[in-house]
Order: structure tokens, then C-alpha cells, then sequence
């Protein structure tokens, strides 16, 4: 087929004809989509400005269309008065969720509820109390007051930190305000882009970004990057003339946001058009409109953390409603089983945790952001962790958007050149004398030149004025030969002939600068076919040879090779012109062409693409490696695509596509086993054609995708297909055209640097230097802290249990409660805090970029064996131990454990002053109340003390402690020092202070619970000495979380 | 059989969750016959990490793998409730697969067993503790006693809020004053005192030297020292006259002796208000004192007839139909009472509201 070979021309409007067929394959899905979409999603003003119909029109008829004169412009009032009318052509920003609503929100979400009953039931329980007693004491108010401050802090909080993390983003908003030349009462001005008006006569240089969508009223050679827009790297010609009925193809219109690359000279090196749209009614608003349509999904680590709430919520709930109806069959009063089950709410939901979970998050993205991946919601910074998907944009992102010299053909050889971003390395032959015709060429017939003023800028980040291709071609030469200005200056052009679609060549004619050589030289690049066309010899080792059969076929190949790898092939020849017949003083003349422009000596190849950024292959191997697919989604042709996707290794070496089998079998594609096939690449109008299900089956079936020449919704389309396939995807792109597939993504990850606002702000996080490489760096980082929160819930959910044990005994054995709720929230909010924090930053136990993503549905945060493990194995030892140190306290005092059985209710009257202990003392009710908190502390102390014991065994979950090392993360080391001190602090500083109930507790019973925080270490290195010596065995199942 | 799960477990293995979920019935079936080989050879594999995950994954993943397969076989047959119902009772029940709430009946006994020999294990070092704990406390002895000190004071007759209210001309509003004091004084009869206690010097403390376990004895304090409030010439204790007898007793501390010197003494007045509101309090034994002869105090075990000294404070003369407070108050060296937290310690305060 002849569309195999993927030959550009060199600049241009080429051949319309087979470019608007491209274009209509390319813009038809997007049509049809619209179509199809419309039912459940009313997507119909893109639809609607398809009818767009200003490029048929003539310029008079646009005059009358918009008011407005080509000449004179519109006058400032009637400009002042559209502006009104149609608002500034911005793009709105997405709608925001009012900040009191997100406010709200936190207040609500996750345990607030609960907590929030909690405090109602206080106040209702209060209430009661008071309607009967007036003197009740308020301790009902002060709980529940403090339980409403607990919800209200830690939503403040939680606010505070996504609010943080989301004005980071913010500040990419602030675009650098444009400006544009505008034509307005017969002046031209120069007005912010922003005030533009339909019917503004903008003029437009080469390199401004193009302020709104406008129709050309006139321009030369005027050429446009729409990468943003289509993904396409290629420079699209555009020009006054009317080309196409379709208003997205037609060259006379350009779209706002896309970039002007050149326009060549006259009148004054300038377009002119007429605005036609502005703001969100542009093409590209829509497509940004469309995405701002998407609904954002939750976060995976959002719905992990629903989950776990609705665990740790059920089981409160289930507990409390349990044993609110043993407490009122036990004939307790109703109002007691109400606090009670305060009591059993509060001891059982891990107030802290949330807040925590908040801290662990953002320190990642801050961890994160130092690497330049910067994250958005703080939630995201999980999810790189689960994708299992990545649909990567081409251009931009897995490329570095800019055409560079890749091959070189002379001497019959093909060479490579280094196509890193820094060009550093040319290490192919540079000795041979044709070398040195070619460099000459390309170095002469080229009209690009460096911007002045740009001294101290390395080559390849100078700007350049002209088009891609000759940008490279500069570029490239610029590196090798040094001074290309110089070596210009000392060959004086005489004579051009710039690139026209006809020709489909450029040719100049040079003086040399070799004085004794009184020659003239021409030079010619240009389509290689065309060129060879032009000569009769061809240049081997820098000798003319005649251009026979073997050297033709060789060029063929050659060429056929070259644009086999989605390469644009140029080709260059020279020719010496004779002095005698063409003296010093001939003048040449470019419109009679009084020079011969045959017989030239054909001198070599030369192939350029837009290269694979250099840290793209690395980072692709490493994301397979994580088990993660990638596919790359992208506007261009397939060709080109396929060629990328080769070298950055989405389609590995080995692996063929259905095509390829067949090539290589020499059958029909028909006839080939799709699934014999591992790559697979996929055009933008097979997919048009294919059901959902049959998507699905190619995501399934091919592990290495491509999908060449898609529209936006396209886009989506495979995202979703990917989701259907239980997938966590991830997409990476910069342009406009991503946008939508940005927002659908479970993670959009936009380009920081090449990225369109639209795509950052469609993003879910923005890699600051453009690095492929930092997506893997964001894989590791989502994976260490999925699996180091699993570690920090699985620490804060141990003590729940040994903060609802006391209550539960208290109701049913009648002991004097052993822990106070003030108490348990100090455990919750104040001790564990620090520590569980800390766990964030423990190392990952093992490879963790070696193993899968885990199954969205399968691997959960909190799964069965982490709630079983902490609740009643880890969490009861440690309620046993605390127990342990109550009792002690209790005994040591005069109350033995036989004489505590059923003493609740004669403990509890304030009027009994002479309840008698185990020794016959008489204890008055507020001795008696003071030994209840001493026994909270006591409690308390117990408690933090085997939290210790916890949060180092936490450190791991397979791995012996001493495999990961004790002392290798110090956090946990202050985290265990600020355990000790607020514990230290609570007992003997604020001891006194009688509302929150601590004592200051004899310093021996520090020491009661250690041996059981031994224990605790002991059995869990049990636990886990036994998982990696038994791996796959029935504890391995039930042990491991 | 083996080779799938083999190759479910290869980690290049692409397309591992679709074809785990074919898998999936035959692994169940076959899941416990092949447990503890499988167990073995893994062992021996040496396999990495993360793949052990994966199995694990299945474990957990089985029950809402037979969610999907239910959801899917029900949606022709009928309505969502009914559904769901099926979903629920599969869970907690599958006789196909022998499984209740997703495991089979082995799988639930080696569980039970477990945590049998799991809690068993934690009662027995639970055992061991409260052991230890025994053996280093003294029954006869408390270890401290600072919490219990300095000594409360409690008042008998007991009245839930220590407000006397009652009408002397109806008996019925302080007959229940009468039956506790009467009840409460039946332990200090003469006739049981001079049985079981003997009689010891006064104005000296009682020290009985001796071992930790030998019996104790006790000091008398006999019912007649109450004189008129001693209910035994006025069975009412003076609540038919207006004039009531409360009877106060300080809270017992094992080992408390008050300071050597003058014994601790009672004094009443009006807590607030006018001072004339109790004209006169007539104190039995009139000394108004605990004698330091009834201390120390050995403890329940071996101190068995200890009786509690008391002071009686008879009100002879209060303004009848209004609410007096009154706060007695211990005075002697090391008596603490004006602790702001405790009411009971060293004072108490009730009200005494007479009508006539």
C-alpha cells in the first residue's frame, strides 16, 4: 500500500486531495461520536459548530456577517458593546465547588457523622438528665462539646490540606496575559487577547499564539501547529483560500490557542483574519468544555478509604447498637445505654486516622512534588500506585514535539544521528567528503535563522523562526559545523526559490567561499523522490558517479526504510554551475528560471522525526516491569506512531501486529490468529466502527496498543474501555485534544511544560519537566504509600479494640470503668498521631516496582485479614495488657479484681462516701472518683505503652523487623519519643487538671504492660516468620494483610 | 489443575485477572485437596513475594467473584430483591461447594481451632499476670493507701441527697431514719461488744503486734456509749421530738492512726446562715472524739470485729420549718478538712429541715 511509506512534503499545502481524505477520517469519529453520545451525554455544541459555515463565505459577506470592515476594523464602541454581549474570550475555568460546600463536606464525610450522633446523643442524654435533676452535672455537655470540636477540627484540617494542595495549582491559572495586534478604527492596536470580539480584524505574526478562531482574510505560506489541537507534529498550511467544506479541515480557518508557526512575507510578514469566535464558543473551548462535562470519578484511595469507613462504621455501629440492647436487658436505664454507646462509638471509630491519612498523602506529594510530579487532589498521589493502564499521548509527551534529524543517507550507508535532547553526541562518519556537500546543503537551502539575542541560550532550546523541519535542519547543523550564520554570510545567496506545493522543493543559488572557486552553487532540498528526479549523478565517497540502476535501487530502499520508520525524508542535491557560462555578475532570475534545474548530482538523504524524549524507553521498561500497560493514544498517523511506539519500547522488539504476521507470512490479514498477535495498532476509523465489546476484546487481547489518528472523544472512548476492564487508567497528555480523556482518567497526568492550561487544568497531576520518567517515580511512590497506610490503619484500628474492651466489660462484668472517653480521644488525637504519621515514611519491605498493580476490586486498603489481625489478635493482647495494668493499680490501691466484679453501680453513687474496698477501708466518692482516673491513666499508659510494641511491628508486613531494620526509619523513632512525652506530659503535668481526668500515676505502673508489648513484638515476628517460611499456606491467607 | 495455578502465578502473565476468573470454580473445587501440596511445593519454588499476594487476592476475592457469577445467572430470572436474597443465602450458605460464609466447614474448623488454642494461650498468660500480681500483694495489707487518705466522714441515718426532711407529727416521714440507725447500731449492742471485744485502756492506740495473718481483736464500742441517741431509751432517736440523733463515723483506713495527743474531735454548725439556727448540739460520748484507742486498723481479714467508732450528735435545739445546713467537721492534728474537691473528707454537710 502506498500510505506504508509516510513521505511528507517538505513544507506546503502538498496535495490537498489526499490530505482532507486524512482529515476526514480524522474529524468523521469525532462527528459520529457526537452522534452517538448525544442520548446520555448532550454533547451537541460541537456538534453545532460543525454547521460553522464562515469559511465558504467571501469577505464581503463576513463584513456584513459580523458588522465589521476589513480595512478600518471594528470601531472601539462596537467592540466595547460584543464584549459586553459575548463576555472576554477566555475559557471559563471549570465550575468550582463553593468552598463552603467542600468545607461542608469534610464535616460530614467520612467518621464525622458518626461522631456528630455521638455529640447529639450527649446533648439529648443531658437533656434528659436535666428535665429530671436540675443539679445534673454537665459532664454529658463537656463530652459532647468536645466530641462536635473533634469533628470540627479535624474538618478543618482536612480542608485546610486539600485546600493547600489545590492552590498550588492555582497558580498555574495565572497565564501570562496575551496580547494581540488588532485592527480597530482604521488603527492598529494592541489589546489583550482576552477583549477580542467577533468581527476583529487581528493581524498575526509568526510564532504568536493565535488569539481566537479566526477566518484568513489573507496570508502567505502561513503555517500552523495544531499539535495542541489534533496532536499532529506536522506544520498545517494555511491560507486564505476556501478548501474544504468541512470548517475543521479548511485552511482559511485557524483555531485559537494553536500556534502560527511562519508566515512568509508579504504583506510585511503578516496574516490577517477575522475573529469568528471567541472564548468557549472557539473549538477549542468546546473540546475544554467537553472535558469540564466528564464527571470526576472518585480516587481509588477515595473509595479504599469509604470502604474502610463503612468497615470501621459498621462494626461501631453494629457493637454499639449490640450492646445498647444487652444494657437495656440488663435493666440498665436507657439513659446510661445511651452513653454507653457513646462510649462504644467513640472507642471504636479512630478519630485521628482521617487526618492522618491526610498527612501521609500530602507529605507524598510534597515528596512528590520535589520530583517535579505535582499533584493536585491529594488523593491522587495514590493512584499512580494502582494504575494498571497508562494511555499516553504521543506528541509532547512520549515525543519531544519538535522535528530533529534522526538518519542520514549518503555514500550508500544509512547513519544515525543522536536524537537526545541535547544533540550531544554525533558520532557518525563525519569524514567522508560527501559529508561535507550535504552539510554545505543542508546548511545553505535553508531559510530558518535564530531569533538574535539568544548568545547565551544552549542551540537546542534557541528559538528559531521558520518552520519545523528547517528549525531541525538548523538546529542539527548548527551543532556540527558551529556558526551557521557565519558560514551563510561567507556563501552570499543570490537567488531563492522558496518551497511552493508544486514544485515541492526549495532551491537556492550560493557564491562560495572559496575565492579561487569563482563557481556558483546550487543547492536544492525537497521531496527525495522529486529530487532524484533532478539528477543524473549521485555523489559516493565525494566523487560524482553516474546515477545508474544499483545506485536508483539503493536510494529506493533507502528511502522506503527511512519512511518506514515514520521518518520525513528529504532529499538534497548540488550542482556547480560552469563560471564561463554563468560569471560573477550573472543575475539569476527565480520567475524565469534562467538556470538549468536538472542533471544535478544527488548527494544524500536525510530523515527527520519528532524522537522519543530520551527518558521515555528507560521509564517504559520500568512501568512494564510494575506490570503496567501502556498504550499510547495519539492524533498523528499511524505509521509515525507505530515508529515512536517501537522505539520507546510500547511495542517491544519481538512483538508483532496482525500486519506484520501477515507480511510475514505472506497471507491475507484475514487469515491471521488476532491472537496470535501481541501488539495491535488501531486507527481512529477502525474504531469508529467497533462495538464497545469488541474494544474491550482488543484491550484484552493485545498487551501492546496503538491507536493512531483519534479524535478527543475517541479518547474517551478507550479510556473508558479501559475502565470497563476493571483497570485503574492513567493518561498522560498535553494538548487540548486530551483534555477530556484527562478528566476521565482515574489519574490525567498533563505535560507542566508543553501542557495547554486546559490539559493542566483537566489534569489530575502535572509533571513539572515534562519526564515521562516521573510517572514512575509517581508509580513508586502510590505503591509505598498504599502500603504504608495499610500499615498506619492497621496501627490506629489495634487499639480500638483495647479502648472498647473496657467499656464492654464495664457493661457486662460491672467493673469501674477502666478508661474515661476523654481519655480514649487523648489516645486517638494525641498519642497516636505522631507515630502513625511516622509510618508513611517506612522504606518499601520489598521490590515494589517488581510486582503488579493490585486489583481495584481485589486488593483492598483494609482487607479481611488486616481487620481480623488487628481486632482480635493484636488489639486483644493489647486490651489484655491494659487490663493487666488497670488491675494492678485497682489491687495495689485496696480494690481486687473479685471485689471490682458488679461494683459499678455502688461505685457510681456520689452519695455512698464509705464504700468499703477488699481491706474493709471505707473510700469516699471522690477518692473513688480519683482512683477511676488514676485507672485511666493507668489504662491509657498501657495502652500507649504496647501502641509502641504495635507501631514497630507495623514497620513491616512480611519482613522481620530486623530485616527492614530497627532504627533505618527515624520518624518512627520520634513518633515512639512523642508517644512517651505527651503521655509523660499528660499524666504528670496536666495531671492536676481535674476535667481531664489523668492522675499522676505511681511511675512502676509505666513498666506493668512491657512484658505484654514484648509479647505482642514476639507473636508478630511468629506471624511472620511463619508467612515467609509457608508461603501460599492457610496462615499465609489469613495472616498476611 | 497445577499448571494453571502455576501460570496464574507467573508474574509476565498479561491478562492474569481474566483468566484467573475462569479459573475460579475449579480452583474452589479442587482449592482443598491441593491446599497442602500446594503449600509445599511453594515452599520449595521459593517464590517471590508479592505473588503469594495474589493468592491471597482469591481468597478474598472469591466471595464477590460469586457475587458477579450470581448477579449474572439472576438477572434473566428475576427481581433485584430476590437477587440479592440469593446472594446472601449463597453466601451463608453453598451446599454445592460445601461453604458457608465463603469458606468450606474445613476451613471453619481449622479457624475455630485456632483461635481456640490462640485465646487459650492469651487467658493463660492473662492467668499468669493476675497471678504475679496476687503474689505480690498482701491480703492483709493494702500497698498503698495514700488515695484513701486523709479519712471521709459518712453520717447514718443514710438519706440519698443527706437532706432531713420530716414532719414530726407524721411518723411515717422519719420512720425509715429510725430502722437504719437501729439496723445499723444492731453491731454495736452491749451484749455483742462484750462478747466478741474487749475492753481496752483509752487514750492509748491498740497496737497488736504479731504476725501479718494472726486474728485481730477489736476494742469495744458499745451502743449505751450513744447515751441518748443510742435508741435505747428513745427507740426514735429523738426524730418524734424534732430533735434528731445523727450518728457520725469516720471512714475506715487500714493502718490510719491519728495523731497522738487529743483525739480527734467533732464539731457542728450552720454551714450558711444564721449561726443561731442550732441553738445546741449535745455531742455522746460527750467528748465528741474518736478515742485513739480504736486505732489502728488491721483490716477486714483479720481485724474481723472491728467496730467503727462513732460520735452522735443529738440536735436538741434547730429552728423547726426551714432548711438548715449544717457541716460537721473533724478537728484534729493531721486532719485534713477543707479539701475543695471532696465534700466527705473530713466534713460532711447535710441539711436538717424539721416541721412541726
Amino acid at each position: 500500500r502506498k500510505t506504508e511509506i509516510y513521505s511528507v512534503e517538505l513544507s506546503g499545502s502538498g496535495d490537498i486531495e489526499k490530505t482532507d481524505k486524512g482529515h476526514d477520517k480524522k474529524y468523521g469519529g469525532l462527528k459520529k461520536n457526537c452522534l452517538e453520545r448525544k442520548t446520555h451525554q448532550p454533547k451537541e455544541e460541537l456538534k453545532k459548530e460543525l454547521d460553522l459555515d464562515d469559511h465558504k463565505l467571501s469577505n464581503e459577506e463576513l463584513e456584513t456577517k459580523y458588522g465589521t470592515n476589513i480595512i478600518t476594523g471594528l470601531s472601539s464602541t462596537r467592540a466595547a458593546e460584543l464584549l459586553a454581549r459575548d463576555g472576554p474570550n477566555t475559557l471559563t475555568p471549570p465550575k468550582e465547588t463553593p468552598k463552603i460546600i467542600k468545607f461542608l463536606k469534610q464535616m460530614v464525610g467520612g467518621f464525622s457523622i458518626l461522631l456528630w450522633i455521638g455529640a447529639v446523643l450527649c446533648w439529648i442524654a443531658y437533656g434528659i438528665q436535666y428535665s429530671d435533676d436540675k443539679s445534673s452535672s454537665l459532664d454529658s455537655v463537656y463530652l459532647g462539646s468536645v466530641l462536635a470540636l473533634v469533628v470540627i477540627l479535624t474538618g478543618v484540617f482536612a480542608y485546610y490540606q486539600e485546600a493547600k494542595s489545590t492552590n498550588i495549582m492555582a497558580s498555574f491559572r495565572q497565564m501570562i496575559p496575551q496580547q494581540a495586534l488588532v485592527v480597530r478604527d482604521s488603527e492598529k492596536k494592541t489589546v489583550p487577547a482576552d477583549q477580542l470580539v467577533v468581527g476583529d480584524i487581528v493581524e498575526i505574526k509568526g510564532g504568536d499564539q493565535i488569539p481566537a478562531d479566526i477566518r484568513l482574510l489573507s496570508a502567505q505560506g502561513c503555517k500552523v501547529d495544531n499539535s495542541s489541537l489534533t496532536g499532529e507534529s506536522e506544520p498545517q498550511p494555511r491560507s486564505s483560500e476556501f478548501t474544504h467544506d468541512n470548517p475543521l479541515e479548511t485552511k482559511n480557518i485557524s483555531f485559537f490557542s494553536t500556534t502560527c508557526l511562519e508566515v512568509s512575507a508579504p504583506p510585511a510578514g503578516t496574516a490577517t483574519g477575522m475573529v469568528i469566535n471567541t472564548g468557549d464558543r472557539t473549538v477549542i473551548g468546546q473540546i475544554a468544555s467537553l472535558a469540564s462535562g466528564v464527571q470526576n470519578s472518585k480516587t481509588p484511595i477515595g473509595i479504599e478509604i469509604e470502604h474502610f469507613v463503612h468497615i470501621v462504621a459498621g462494626v461501631a455501629v453494629s457493637i454499639g447498637v449490640l450492646f445498647f440492647i444487652i444494657a437495656v436487658s440488663m435493666k440498665y436505664h436507657v439513659l446510661d445505654s445511651i452513653i454507653f454507646l457513646i462510649g462504644i462509638i467513640v472507642a471504636n471509630v479512630p478519630e485521628g486516622l482521617l487526618a492522618t491519612v491526610t498527612v501521609a498523602l500530602s507529605l507524598t506529594a510534597k515528596r512528590m512534588a520535589k520530583k517535579n510530579c505535582l499533584v493536585k487532589g491529594l488523593e491522587a498521589v495514590e493512584t499512580l500506585g494502582s494504575t494498571s493502564i497508562i494511555c499516553s499521548d504521543k506528541t509532547g509527551t512520549l515525543t519531544q514535539n519538535r522535528m530533529t534529524v534522526a538518519h542520514l543517507w549518503f555514500d550508500s550507508q544509512v547513519f544515525v544521528a543522536d536524537t537526545s535532547e541535547d544533540h550531544s553526541n554525533q558520532v557518525f562518519d563525519q569524514s567522508s567528503a560527501t559529508w561535507a556537500s550535504l552539510s554545505k546543503i543542508i546548511t545553505l537551502c535553508n531559510r530558518a535563522e535564530f531569533r538574535p539575542g539568544q548568545e547565551s541560550v544552549p542551540i537546542m532550546k534557541k528559538a528559531v523562526v521558520g518552520d519545523a523541519s528547517e528549525t531541525a535542519l538548523l538546529k542539527f547543523s548548527e551543532v556540527i559545523l558551529g556558526n551557521v550564520m557565519e558560514i551563510r554570510k561567507r556563501n552570499r545567496k543570490v537567488a531563492e526559490i522558496p518551497f511552493n506545493s508544486t514544485n515541492k522543493f526549495q532551491l537556492s543559488i550560493h557564491e562560495t567561499d572559496d575565492p579561487s572557486d569563482k563557481r556558483f552553487l546550487v543547492v536544492m532540498k525537497g521531496a527525495p523522490e522529486r529530487v532524484l528526479e533532478k539528477c543524473s549523478t549521485i555523489m559516493v565517497n565525494g566523487q560524482e558517479q553516474p546515477l545508474d540502476r544499483s545506485t536508483a535501487k539503493a536510494f529506493h530502499t533507502a528511502y522506503m526504510e527511512l519512511g518506514g520508520l515514520g521518518e520525513r525524508v528529504l532529499g538534497f542535491c548540488h550542482l556547480y554551475l560552469p563560471a564561463d557560462e554563468f560569471p560573477a555578475t550573472y543575475s539569476f532570475d527565480v520567475d524565469t528560471m534562467n538556470f538549468p534545474t536538472s542533471n544535478f548530482c544527488f548527494v544524500g538523504l536525510l530523515s527527520m522525526i519528532d524522537p522519543p524524549r530520551s527518558t521515555v524507553p528507560d521509564a517504559v521498561t520500568k512501568c512494564r516491569s510494575a506490570g503496567i500497560k501502556i498504550i499510547m493514544v495519539t492524533g498523528d498517523h499511524p505509521i509515525t506512531a507505530k515508529a515512536i511506539a517501537k522505539s520507546v519500547g510500547i511495542i517491544s522488539a519481538n512483538s508483532e501486529t496482525v500486519e506484520d504476521i501477515a507480511k510475514r507470512l505472506n497471507v491475507a490479514v484475514a487469515q491471521v490468529n488476532k491472537r496470535d498477535a501481541k501488539a495491535a495498532v488501531v486507527t481512529g476509523m477502525e474504531l469508529k466502527d467497533m462495538s464497545p465489546a469488541q474494544l474491550d476484546e482488543l484491550l484484552a487481547n493485545h498487551s501492546e496498543i496503538v491507536f493512531a489518528r483519534t479524535s478527543p472523544q475517541q479518547k474517551l472512548i478507550i479510556v473508558e474501555g479501559c475502565q470497563r476492564q476493571d483497570a485503574i487508567v492513567a493518561v498522560t497528555g498535553d494538548g487540548v485534544n486530551d483534555s477530556p480523556a484527562l478528566k476521565k482518567a482515574d489519574i490525567g497526568i498533563a505535560m507542566g511544560i508543553t501542557g495547554s492550561d486546559a490539559a493542566k487544568s483537566a489534569a489530575d497531576m502535572v509533571l513539572l519537566d515534562d519526564n515521562f520518567a516521573s510517572i514512575v517515580t509517581g508509580v513508586e511512590e502510590g505503591r509505598l504509600i498504599f502500603d504504608n497506610l495499610k500499615k498506619t490503619i492497621a496501627y490506629t484500628l489495634t487499639k480500638n479494640i483495647a479502648e472498647l474492651c473496657p467499656f464492654l466489660i464495664y457493661i457486662i462484668a460491672g467493673l469501674p470503668l477502666p478508661i474515661g472517653t476523654i481519655t480514649i480521644l487523648f489516645i486517638d488525637l494525641g498519642t497516636d498521631i505522631i507515630p502513625s504519621i511516622a509510618l508513611a515514611y517506612e522504606k518499601a519491605e520489598s521490590d515494589i516496582m517488581n510486582r503488579k498493580p493490585r486489583h481495584k476490586k481485589k486488593d483492598r486498603l483494609v482487607n479481611k485479614p488486616l481487620a481480623v489481625y488487628s481486632y482480635l489478635h493484636i488489639g486483644l493482647m493489647q486490651a489484655l495488657g491494659a487490663f493487666v495494668v488497670y488491675f494492678t493499680v485497682y489491687a495495689q490501691e485496696g480494690f481486687r479484681p473479685s471485689t471490682l466484679l458488679n461494683l459499678r453501680v455502688e461505685w457510681e453513687k456520689g452519695y455512698v462516701n464509705d464504700l468499703e474496698d477488699s481491706y474493709g477501708q471505707e473510700w469516699t466518692s471522690y477518692q473513688r472518683k480519683y482512683l477511676e482516673w488514676t485507672g485511666y491513666t493507668a489504662f491509657f499508659v498501657g495502652i500507649m505503652i504496647q501502641q509502641i510494641a504495635d507501631l514497630i511491628i507495623r514497620k513491616t508486613r512480611r519482613n522481620s523487623i530486623f530485616q527492614q531494620g530497627l532504627f533505618r526509619n527515624k520518624i518512627i523513632w520520634v513518633g515512639i519519643a512523642s508517644q512517651v512525652i505527651i503521655a509523660l506530659i499528660l499524666s504528670y503535668g496536666l495531671g492536676s487538671i481535674v476535667a481531664l481526668n489523668f492522675t499522676m500515676l505511681r511511675p512502676q505502673y509505666w513498666f506493668v504492660a512491657v512484658p505484654h508489648a514484648v509479647l505482642i513484638w514476639v507473636y508478630d515476628e511468629v506471624r511472620k516468620l511463619a508467612i515467609r517460611l509457608y508461603p501460599g499456606s492457610w496462615w499465609d491467607k489469613n495472616m498476611y494483610y | 489443575m497445577r499448571r494453571q495455578l502455576r501460570s496464574r502465578r507467573a508474574p509476565a502473565f498479561p491478562y492474569g485477572y481474566r483468566y484467573r476468573l475462569d479459573d475460579q470454580d475449579e480452583v474452589n473445587q479442587n482449592y482443598l485437596a491441593d491446599e497442602e501440596e500446594e503449600a509445599e511445593e511453594e515452599a520449595r519454588v521459593m517464590v517471590v513475594p508479592d505473588l503469594e499476594e495474589e493468592e491471597e487476592e482469591e481468597e478474598e476475592g472469591k466471595e464477590e467473584e460469586e457475587k458477579e457469577e450470581e448477579e449474572s445467572q439472576a438477572q434473566e430470572t428475576g427481581s433485584a430483591w430476590w437477587r440479592k436474597w440469593q446472594i446472601v443465602n449463597e453466601y451463608l450458605s453453598d451446599p454445592e461447594k460445601r461453604m458457608s460464609l465463603a469458606r468450606t466447614g474445613q476451613s471453619w474448623s481449622l479457624i475455630l481451632v485456632i483461635y481456640f488454642f490462640f485465646y487459650a494461650s492469651l487467658a493463660a498468660v492473662i492467668t499468669l499476670c493476675m497471678y504475679t500480681l496476687f503474689l505480690t500483694i498482701s491480703p492483709y495489707m493494702p500497698t498503698f493507701t495514700e488515695r484513701v487518705k486523709p479519712p471521709g466522714v459518712m453520717i447514718r441515718p443514710f438519706a440519698h441527697s443527706l437532706n432531713f426532711n420530716f414532719n414530726v407529727s407524721e411518723p411515717d416521714t422519719w420512720q425509715h431514719y429510725v430502722i437504719s440507725l437501729n439496723g445499723f447500731l444492731q453491731g454495736y449492742n452491749d451484749s455483742l461488744q462484750e462478747e466478741m471485744n474487749v475492753d481496752c485502756p483509752p487514750g492509748q492506740y491498740f497496737i497488736q503486734d504479731g504476725d501479718e495473718d494472726e486474728d485481730k481483736k477489736a476494742c469495744q464500742f458499745k451502743r449505751s456509749f450513744l447515751k441518748n441517741c443510742s435508741g435505747l431509751e428513745d427507740p426514735t432517736f429523738g426524730y418524734s421530738t424534732g430533735q434528731p440523733c445523727i450518728l457520725l463515723k469516720m471512714n475506715r483506713i487500714v493502718g490510719f492512726r491519728p495523731e497522738p495527743g487529743d483525739p480527734v474531735k467533732v464539731s457542728c454548725k450552720v454551714q450558711r446562715g444564721d449561726e443561731n439556727d442550732i441553738r445546741s448540739i449535745n455531742y455522746y460520748p460527750e467528748s465528741a472524739s474518736f478515742d485513739l484507742r480504736y486505732y489502728p486498723y488491721y483490716g477486714k481479714l483479720t481485724h474481723v470485729n472491728y467496730t467503727s467508732p462513732l460520735v452522735a450528735m443529738h440536735f436538741t435545739d434547730v429552728v423547726k420549718n426551714q432548711a438548715v445546713p449544717v457541716q460537721c467537721q473533724l478537728k484534729g492534728k493531721g486532719i485534713i478538712n477543707d479539701v475543695i474537691n471532696d465534700r466527705f473528707v473530713g466534713r460532711v454537710i447535710f441539711t436538717l429541715n424539721i416541721e412541726t
